[in-house]
């Protein structure tokens, strides 16, 4: 009996392949519209996937705790002495200030992230070197060098020098030579990144010498984080605590919030999709009726017709399915995701040339065929239900 | 009998105002191995005869015994599971899908039987020697000529070898020269054992010796001479 049914459904399916093939500008119609649909979804699924991935491994290096000031919703500068009001929380093992700014270049019109510190004073701050691709941070006592993001070298189009100028509030310009670069790897942070020295920071943005943007605190168990940023915001009530963790989670919600609308965008075509596909398939023309009616006539079920009707569906939309991934795994391999870098990525002027490698779970994909071949089939195999309830006799003469 | 209708009556859309009597109160005996023909004017109910013979649809009224099985108010289901076991089906015009070959053509009914594709290639290519067509095996059905269409009919109602063949104005798109070699094939078929029914007005058919008796339908009825 198991080898008999076997046998029948691979007849029906041999059956369902003839018939594609019979069908073929229509059946290849439909599975590139299919394709494509499934591209676009699996390309922003494994696209999101990888930023996300790749803002966690950069994150890991930012420090555990970061504290800033707000003011009518804006960050502003305040005052350096606060360190010393951290150094007597147990569990803090260095505080190191920081200047955090935007640039907006006006000719480029460019938004650069400009960061000062002294990276002496960080915890491995002489591990920071490891983030570039040549030269190094700039040392304390290193005045007006500086270490940028790769599109920001492209964007200034430096041809074979090392310096340029930035303007300072005061319209005066305030040299820069470049002491390295960070490497491509970090670009998803450091694309649009400057960073300089603490005192040129200040001397940038004309931040009084006793007042900083952030303070930076490091602390000697990271299970303690949360611990010691509620004893710090008990300390200094009028400052906004942030911790690594949530920095991370910050991220996260950026991401999944832009996939979302993106995804949101994409089902709706999905949708429109499966709609026409209901359409075709609940529609049947005299070709096709007749071909029922004689199959029926000749002995076929109407669940036999109903499983042509379901082999074809799956052929179509598996085959859909293994181009759309795969296509999508090479858009977001080989060509960086070019269709989706200015939905996903587009925080900036200047948007980073990553290089993405897909990260896709079993769940994604499973989440894709729910999505798309879940729908499909029961677009096309439920109105088959009407389509092979032909009457056998319309095969029959008058 | 191998066929037996006792007052056999047919009303499409029956209770609508749309209804049609298409047959009343039929009586028709069929002896295996014999040869009847079905004769009648367009719309007379011969369609409509064969397709209950057929186990295509039941009678609305009525016995239908059919290779010893009554057909009335049988489900659709197990109408199609003793069709396709017990009758082979010429059409009108043959009803040939034109894009698939020969071969597929007359191998069609023996996919949900779950026969394997090398015993459909031997079996089909066995009918294809009989009817002298083996070299259109490969051929898309469309693309041979009207005689040999005929044939490929012929083998496909014979593929599951079936004891029963009904024919449907089978020879209402031939010429004299085709139709005259589709009944000499029936004949054939009639001294192999086959019992066969045809529905045709062409007295090609009705007058051929082969046929052993003619049932006259008229308006729905069996006329008795």
């Amino acid at each position: 009996m198991a080898q008999y049914n076997i046998e029948k459904q691979l007849n029906i399916l041999d059956y369902a392949l003839s018939s594609l093939w019979r069908r073929r500008l229509k059946s290849l119609s439909v599975l590139l519209v299919f394709a494509a649909v499934i591209f676009l979804l699996a390309s922003f699924q494994m696209v999101t996937q990888a930023l996300s991935d790749k803002a966690g491994q950069v994150l890991v290096h930012t420090p555990e705790i970061t504290l800033q000031k707000m003011s009518a919703g804006r960050q502003e500068a305040f005052p350096l002495a606060y360190k010393e009001q951290l150094a007597g929380i147990f569990g803090v093992r260095r505080v190191v200030p920081r200047i955090w700014g935007y640039y907006f270049d006006e000719v480029r019109l460019a938004n650069y992230t400009v960061i000062g510190m002294d990276t002496a004073e960080m915890p491995e701050g002489d591990r920071l070197d490891s983030a570039l691709a040549g030269g190094r941070m700039p040392r304390l006592e290193e005045a007006g060098r500086v270490v940028i993001g790769h599109s920001i070298k492209k964007g200034l189009d430096l041809g074979g020098r090392s310096t340029f100028s930035l303007f300072r509030p005061d319209l005066s310009l305030k040299p820069f030579e470049i002491s390295g670069e960070f490497s491509q790897h970090t670009d998803i942070l450091t694309n649009d990144l400057m960073v300089m020295t603490l005192a040129d920071a200040r001397d940038l943005f004309a931040i009084p010498a006793d007042q900083v943007t952030d303070l930076c605190v490091y602390v000697a168990n990271p299970k303690e984080i949360d611990t010691i940023a509620r004893k710090i915001s008990d300390a200094l009530p009028a400052v906004r605590v942030l911790t690594r963790p949530q920095i991370q989670k910050t991220y996260q919600v950026v991401f999944g919030w832009r996939s979302g609308f993106g995804s949101i965008c994409l089902l709706a075509a999905l949708a429109a999709f499966v709609i026409l596909a209901w359409d075709k398939a609940s529609g049947l023309s005299p070709e096709e009726r007749r071909e029922i009616a004689i199959l029926k006539v000749l002995g076929w079920e109407t669940r036999d017709i109903l499983a042509v009707r379901f082999w074809e569906s799956v052929i179509v939309s598996g085959l859909a399915c293994i181009l759309g991934i795969t296509a999508a795994y090479i858009h977001v391999v080989y060509f960086s995701a070019a269709l989706f870098r200015p939905v996903l990525m587009g925080w900036s002027v200047l948007r980073p040339e990553l290089h993405l490698l897909p990260s896709m779970a079993a769940g994604d994909i499973l989440l894709i065929l729910a999505f798309t071949v879940i729908p499909y089939l029961a677009a096309t195999v439920i109105p088959a239900w009407r389509s092979a309830t032909v009457p056998a006799d319309s095969a029959l003469g008058g | 009998m191998l066929i037996e209708l006792s007052e056999v009556s047919k009303i499409y859309n029956q209770g609508r105002p749309n209804e049609v009597r298409a047959l009343t109160d039929i009586e028709l005996r069929v002896e295996q191995g014999s040869m009847v023909c079905l004769k009648g004017p367009s719309g007379s109910g011969k369609s409509t005869l064969l397709g209950i013979i057929g186990c295509i649809f039941p009678p609305t009224s009525g016995r239908a015994a059919i290779a010893e099985k009554q057909m009335a108010r049988l489900p659709d289901r197990f109408l199609t599971l003793h069709r396709r076991e017990t009758i082979g089906f010429i059409f009108q015009r043959f009803n040939i899908l034109p894009e698939l070959t020969v071969l597929d053509n007359i191998t069609l009914p023996l996919l949900p039987l779950g026969v394997s594709p090398m015993e459909r290639k031997l079996r089909g290519h066995a009918l294809l020697e009989r009817f002298g067509i083996t070299h259109r095996a490969r051929f898309p059905a469309g693309q041979i000529s009207g005689g040999e269409l005929q044939r490929v009919a012929i083998a496909r109602a014979l593929i599951n070898n079936q004891p029963i063949l009904l024919a449907d104005e089978p020879t209402a798109h031939l010429d004299t020269v085709l139709s005259r070699e589709f009944m000499v094939i029936m004949q054939q078929l009639k001294e192999a054992g086959k019992t066969i029914v045809i529905a045709s007005h062409d007295p090609l058919v009705f007058e051929h010796p082969a046929i052993d008796r003619i049932v006259t339908v008229q308006d729905g009825r069996i006329n008795v001479p």
